[in-house]
């Protein structure tokens, strides 16, 4: 079972945007694409660079130190060298706020 | 009978290639024959964090270890091709096993230049293009204080940062005047100078080597003005050219390496080139070009393979290539012909910037520092060939994705 933990408030990530949020020792980022969120680590597994700071393209983010991208759905590699996925969380919008389920 | 597709080189373009081929339901027999005793790796770390020893070589890996077999691609890895007889399609190895191709690829990447000076071939002095190089550098250097990096190329650039992070003090010799020059132009090189300067490099722009100097380790660089640099361990980085042995006196244009269309065919049926070793007709720039960077390698590797397979979309990717030392990203989009007059978004003493440099009106090359969203983004302007609107593009405030000139 998930934790629930709240990021921010719902106005922070607005539509086509992104953001990261510190979890613990974690940076954990948030997208919002055409109303849909998506939460997922934001460190890239190739070498180490904030994810949120990069471009995204529909439901892929591409990351910004050497175009590894993800598809934020699966957290699967969809190009680039990145050797390993990124893990992807639920995420919701409730009272106002959004709120992540880390496993 | 089942067609057998032999891919000779097993690194980047060559691995990717023939791991496209099984991707893409080719049935037949794939035989990745490589030179090196290891599967197809990335090199970037070498001169990043695996010199630095903080990842491990299985990292660097392009694909799983049990990805071969379980693909059944063939791999004869620490095996060369000695030769490719386009008469009889048939790839002779090192050891004299003739392979019968209908298909051959070739993706074998570039030999580094040396320099043909005094004491080159003394212990101590190295280059860097293999995990074994790379190694033996990390080797010397951790018993080392002093390095001397001869050339400052990405390689050699990316070889100073990683040796000033491990403590060794750094002198650079570059006969150019700014590093990174031919790939970046001297206003960024400047940029670049400045950036090494600060970590503590000594560089000497401008300056040729003449000589090493030792017994049987370097001890001393001797530069063209006669300046005598005390150093133990060396690293040159002063070029590379295309391996094309393999394909002497075949009938294969040759010419900075492998000559291919925009299908990354060669002049002979059944021949095919990829990566650092192919010239390729890119129907975006419109001419031949050779490049030397990850991206090409693995995108051109694919393209090939898919080619072989009967596609007919041309190869024209847009090219791109990273460099990182200490911590500035550097990433550098499309074709620069002229360095004159970059538009330039952010400034460049604050490190964050892209540089644009237009032709025509359209946005044929950019360099970007620390700045990958906005390179991101000006590529497919560069795809498109769009003129741009210059006063949009300088302004951080303007998406460059809605730059474009209004008519
Ligand atoms: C230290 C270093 C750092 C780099 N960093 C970056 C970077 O940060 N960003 C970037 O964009 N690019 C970088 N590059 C460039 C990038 O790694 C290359 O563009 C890429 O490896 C080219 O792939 P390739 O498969 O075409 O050739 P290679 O990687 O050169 O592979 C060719 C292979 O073919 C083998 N071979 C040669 N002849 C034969 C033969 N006759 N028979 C069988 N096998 C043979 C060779 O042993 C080799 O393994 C770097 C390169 C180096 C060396
Ligand atoms: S750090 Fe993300 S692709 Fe390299």
């Amino acid at each position: 079972m998930g934790e629930p933990v709240i990021l921010c408030p719902a106005d922070a990530v607005p539509d086509q945007q992104m953001k990261a949020f510190p979890v613990g020792s974690d940076q954990i980022a948030v997208a919002r694409v055409d109303g849909e969120l998506y939460a997922f680590d934001d460190t890239c597994t190739h070498a180490a660079c904030s994810l949120a700071d990069g471009e995204l393209e529909g439901a892929t983010v591409i990351c910004p130190c050497h175009m590894g991208q993800f598809d934020l759905k699966t957290g699967e590699v969809l190009d680039g060298p990145p050797p390993d996925p990124i893990s992807v969380y639920p995420v919701q919008e409730t009272d106002g706020k959004l709120t992540v389920e880390l496993d | 009978m089942p067609e057998t597709y032999v891919v000779a080189g097993a690194n980047l373009a060559g691995g990717t290639a023939a791991a496209t081929l099984r991707g893409d339901g080719f049935e037949g027999r794939v035989v990745l024959v490589g030179e090196e005793p290891v599967a197809p790796y990335e090199r970037p770390p070498l001169s990043k964090e695996f010199l630095r020893g903080e990842a491990p070589f299985e990292k660097a890996l392009i694909r799983p270890p049990d990805f071969w077999d379980a693909n059944q691609i063939e791999c004869r890895f620490g095996s060369r091709v000695a030769r490719i007889d386009v008469g009889s399609r048939q790839a002779i190895l090192d050891d004299g096993e003739a392979i019968r191709y209908d298909k051959v690829l070739v993706a074998t990447g570039l030999r580094n230049r040396t320099l043909g000076v005094p004491g080159a071939h003394l212990g101590g002095v190295h280059t860097l293009r293999t995990v074994a190089d790379a190694e033996a550098i990390r080797a010397h250097a951790a018993g080392a204080t002093r390095a001397v990096v001869v050339g400052m190329g990405f390689i050699g650039a990316e070889v100073a940062a990683s040796l000033r992070l491990c403590g060794l003090e750094v002198v650079a010799v570059e006969p150019l005047p700014a590093p990174c020059y031919r790939a970046l132009g001297p206003q960024i090189g400047a940029v670049v100078a400045a950036i090494h300067a600060d970590h503590g490099v000594k560089m000497h722009l401008g300056e040729s080597v003449d000589a090493f100097e030792g017994g049987d380790r370097v001890e001393r660089v001797v530069t063209g003005s006669g300046m005598r640099i005390d150093c133990d361990v060396v690293v040159v980085g002063v070029g590379a050219s295309p391996v094309t042995d393999l394909l002497e006196d075949e009938g294969v244009h040759l010419e900075n390496g492998i000559v291919v269309d925009e299908h990354c065919r060669t002049n002979i049926d059944g021949v095919y080139a990829a990566g650092d070793v192919a010239n390729h007709l890119h129907p975006l720039v419109g001419h031949h070009i050779r490049v030397e960077h990850w991206q090409n390698a693995m995108k051109q590797g694919a393209a090939a393979a898919k080619a072989m397979l009967g596609s007919t979309e041309p190869y024209d990717e847009v090219h791109w290539f990273w460099s990182d030392q200490y911590d500035a990203n550097i990433q550098s989009a499309g074709h620069v012909s002229d360095w004159a007059n970059p538009v330039i978004r952010g400034d460049l003493e604050s490190r964050s910037f892209v540089a644009f440099y237009l032709r025509d009106g359209w946005i044929e090359g950019a360099v970007a520092l620390n700045r990958g969203r906005d390179l991101r983004r000006c590529i497919a302007l560069m795809k498109s060939k769009a003129v741009v609107d210059p006063a949009k593009l300088a302004d951080p405030d303007t998406d460059v994705r809605s730059a474009l000139a209004t008519v």
